[in-house]
C-alpha cells in the first residue's frame, strides 16, 4: 500500500497535506508549523545526503544563512516579509554556490568534515565580528509588516502558509527526482566515476544539487525567522546538525515521504519525549546507533515494503 | 611574543596527544571516529573524579584516567567499530556521533551540566627572559615530545608497531601474510583512545570542564588529522603544533576568533588538498 502511495506524486501530497492539517488542528497550530518548518529543512538536507549521497554535517549553515539574511534585510532594510523570504533563499543559494565550488569537489569524510568546518567559521562570523548587524548572542528581534489578510502574525494563515510551501517543495523535489536530472543524480550517487566515463560534468551537476539544497535550507530559515520574529545563533549551531541527520537517517533517506516522516518525528521526539524520558539525548543516540546498524532505510523505507 | 610561541606548542602538544588517534583510526580503519572525543572527555571527568571524590593527588588522577578510558575504549572498539568495518563512511560517521551524545548525557547525568574547574596542579611559573612560564604548560610540552619519540620508537622497532604501519599502507597484503590486522588496528585504537584520555587529563587544568568539552576537541582534531595526513605520524605532529601555534598568535591578535582560524586554515588545506575516503 505504502509503495503505491509513493508512486503517485499528487496522492502523496494528498496524504502530507491532509496529514498535516490533521496534526495541527488536533494539537496547535503554531507547534506544527514549526515541525513544518523543520521537514522543509530535512527535505533541502535530504536532496544531498539521500539523492546525492553525500552526508554533509554542516548543513546549519545554509538554515542560518537564510534566516539572518532575511532577520538582517528585515531589520535594516524594509521589514518586508515576502521579499524577506526571497532575500533569505538568495543568501543561502549565494552562499550555497560560493562554498558549493570548492565543496563539492570532495566527497565522503573530507565533504562531512568541511562542511562542518564552514559551519563553525559561519557560527563565528555570525556571534563575534558584526554584533551590530547580526546581534551577537543576543540575535535579533523582527517586526513584519502585513497586507490585509497576508498576516504573518495570524496563526492560521502562517500555518497554511508553510504547508503551502512545504507542498511546494515537496512537488518541487519529487518532479526533480523523476526528471532526467534526478536519474543522472542517482547515478552519480552510486559510481561517479562510470558518470564521468560516460562524458558527463558531474562537478556542475553536484554544484547545481548542493545550491539547491542549500537554498531550501535557507527557505526553511526564513520561514523560521518569520514564523519566531526573531533569530539567534542556535539557527546556525553546528551542534544541531544531528538533529537534521537524525530525522533524515530515521525517517528513510532519499524521498519526500521518508523526509516528511523522520522530520515530523524528530520533532515530535524532541518536543514530547522530554516531558516523559528525562534522559532523552541518550536516548536519540541509542535510537541513532539502531537505525545506523539494523534500519538504514528508515521508518518509510520499511514501511515501502510493506 | 614568546609567551603566545610558547602557549602554541602547548596547545599544540595537548593537540597532537589526541589527535594522533584519530589519525590512526582514520588513516588504519578509514573510520572518522566521533566517540573520540567522549574518551577524552572522559579522561578529564574521570581526572575531576580522581581529584575531588577520591583525593588522589594529580598524578594517581591522570593514572586512573588513562586506565578507566582502556576498557571503555575496547567496548566502543568491540561493539561499534568493528560493525563499521567496509562500510561508507556515513554510517560510522553517525553511529560514532551517536555514541559520543550517548556518553555526552551520561555524563551530564553523572556530573551535572554546569562547567567544573580543575586546579593548576603544579601552580608554579619559572621567570626566564622576562616572562613568566607556568612550569605546567613546560611539562605539556615536554610530555608531548615524549609520547611523539616514544611513539616513533614503538612504530619503528616493535612488531606490533611495524605491523600496523604495514596495515596503514595495504592492509590487504598484510592480511595475505596471515596476520589479522584487525587485531592490531584494535590495539592502536585502544592505544590511542588511551592517548586521548591522556589529553583530556593534561588539557583539563588550562581550561574547565563541561560536558561538550568532546565536541569542540574534536573539530579542532580533525583539522589535525586532514592538515597533517591521515595516518601520518609525523604530518600530525607537524599539523598539530602549526595549528596550536595558528591558535595561540590569532587568539592574542583577535581573542575569539581563534578557533575560527583553524577551521579556515582546515578549510585552505581541503581545497588544496582534498582527500578522497
Amino acid at each position: 500500500m505504502f509503495s503505491k502511495i509513493e508512486k503517485n506524486p499528487f496522492l502523496t501530497l494528498a496524504i502530507i497535506a491532509g496529514g498535516f492539517i490533521l496534526f495541527g488542528y488536533s494539537t496547535s497550530l503554531p507547534k506544527i508549523t514549526d515541525f513544518m518548518i523543520f521537514c522543509i529543512f530535512v527535505l533541502g538536507f535530504d536532496l544531498l545526503y539521500g539523492h546525492m549521497g553525500q552526508l554533509s554535517f554542516g548543513h546549519m549553515l545554509y538554515l542560518g544563512a537564510g534566516s539572518y539574511g532575511t532577520a538582517i534585510f528585515a531589520a535594516f532594510v524594509t521589514p518586508d516579509p515576502f521579499l524577506g523570504i526571497a532575500v533569505g533563499i538568495f543568501t543561502a543559494a549565494l552562499l550555497a554556490f560560493i562554498l558549493g565550488l570548492i565543496v563539492v569537489r570532495t566527497s565522503g569524510a573530507c565533504f562531512a568534515l568541511l562542511n562542518l568546518a564552514l559551519n563553525e567559521v559561519g557560527a563565528f562570523m555570525v556571534l563575534v565580528p558584526f554584533p551590530q548587524w547580526t546581534g551577537g548572542e543576543d540575535g535579533l528581534s523582527l517586526f513584519f509588516k502585513s497586507y490585509g489578510f497576508l498576516n504573518f502574525a495570524n496563526p492560521t494563515f502562517l500555518f497554511f502558509f508553510v504547508l503551502g510551501s512545504l507542498l511546494a517543495v515537496s512537488y518541487l523535489i519529487m518532479r526533480f527526482v523523476r526528471s532526467p536530472y534526478g536519474m543522472f543524480l542517482k547515478a552519480t550517487k552510486e559510481n561517479e566515476v562510470r558518470v564521468r566515463f560516460l562524458g558527463y560534468n558531474t562537478y556542475i551537476y553536484k554544484l547545481i544539487t548542493f545550491v539547491l539544497s542549500g537554498s531550501i535550507a535557507g527557505f526553511a530559515g526564513a520561514l523560521n525567522t518569520i514564523n519566531l520574529s526573531y533569530t539567534s545563533p542556535s539557527l546556525i549551531d553546528p551542534t544541531r546538525n544531528v538533529e537534521v541527520i537524525f530525522a533524515a537517517l530515521m525517517g528513510g533517506a532519499g524521498n519526500v515521504m521518508g523526509a516528511i516522516i523522520g522530520g515530523t518525528a524528530f520533532m515530535t521526539i524532541s518536543n514530547y519525549l522530554a516531558r516523559y524520558i528525562i534522559r532523552w539525548e541518550m536516548f536519540l543516540g541509542v535510537a541513532l546507533l539502531i537505525f545506523a546498524f539494523k534500519f538504514r532505510k528508515g521508518i518509510w523505507g520499511y514501511l515501502r515494503k510493506v | 611574543m614568546l609567551q603566545s610561541i610558547l602557549f602554541g606548542l602547548t596547545i599544540g602538544g595537548i593537540l597532537y596527544i589526541i589527535a594522533i588517534g584519530l589519525s590512526l583510526t582514520f588513516g588504519a580503519m578509514g573510520i572518522v571516529n566521533f566517540a573520540h572525543g567522549l574518551i577524552y572527555a572522559i579522561g578529564a571527568y574521570a581526572l575531576y573524579t580522581g581529584l575531588s571524590w577520591l583525593g588522589l593527588n594529580f598524578f594517581l588522577g591522570a593514572l586512573l584516567a588513562v586506565a578507566v578510558s582502556i576498557p571503555i575504549s575496547y567496548v566502543i572498539e568491540r561493539f561499534v567499530i568493528r560493525k563499521l568495518y567496509g562500510q561508507a563512511i556515513d554510517y560510522a560517521i553517525i553511529a560514532t556521533y551517536a555514541v559520543l551524545l550517548i556518553g555526552v548525557d551520561a555524563i551530564k547525568w553523572i556530573y551535572g551540566p554546569n562547567p567544573l574547574p580543575i586546579g593548576d596542579p603544579i601552580g608554579e611559573s619559572i621567570a626566564f627572559l622576562s616572562l613568566e612560564m607556568p612550569v605546567y604548560r613546560l611539562i605539556i610540552i615536554g610530555i608531548s615530545f615524549l609520547i611523539f619519540i616514544g611513539l616513533s620508537l614503538f612504530f619503528k622497532k616493535t612488531m606490533v608497531g611495524k605491523i600496523v604501519v604495514a596495515g596503514l599502507q595495504d592492509q590487504e597484503a598484510v592480511r595475505s601474510l596471515g596476520i589479522k590486522v584487525e587485531k592490531y588496528f584494535a590495539i592502536v585504537f585502544i592505544l590511542g583512545s588511551a592517548l586521548a584520555a591522556l589529553g583530556g587529563v593534561l588539557y583539563a587544568p588550562i581550561s574547565t570542564l563541561d560536558p561538550y568539552m568532546g565536541f569542540h576537541i574534536l573539530i579542532l582534531c580533525f583539522a589535525v588529522v586532514i592538515v597533517g595526513g591521515m595516518g601520518n605520524l609525523r604530518g600530525t605532529a607537524i599539523a598539530a603544533f602549526a595549528l596550536g601555534m595558528v591558535m595561540s598568535i590569532t587568539g592574542r591578535l583577535w581573542g575569539p576568533a581563534a578557533d575560527a582560524m583553524v577551521y579556515v586554515v582546515m578549510a585552505v588545506v581541503l581545497i588544496f588538498r582534498p582527500i578522497d575516503v
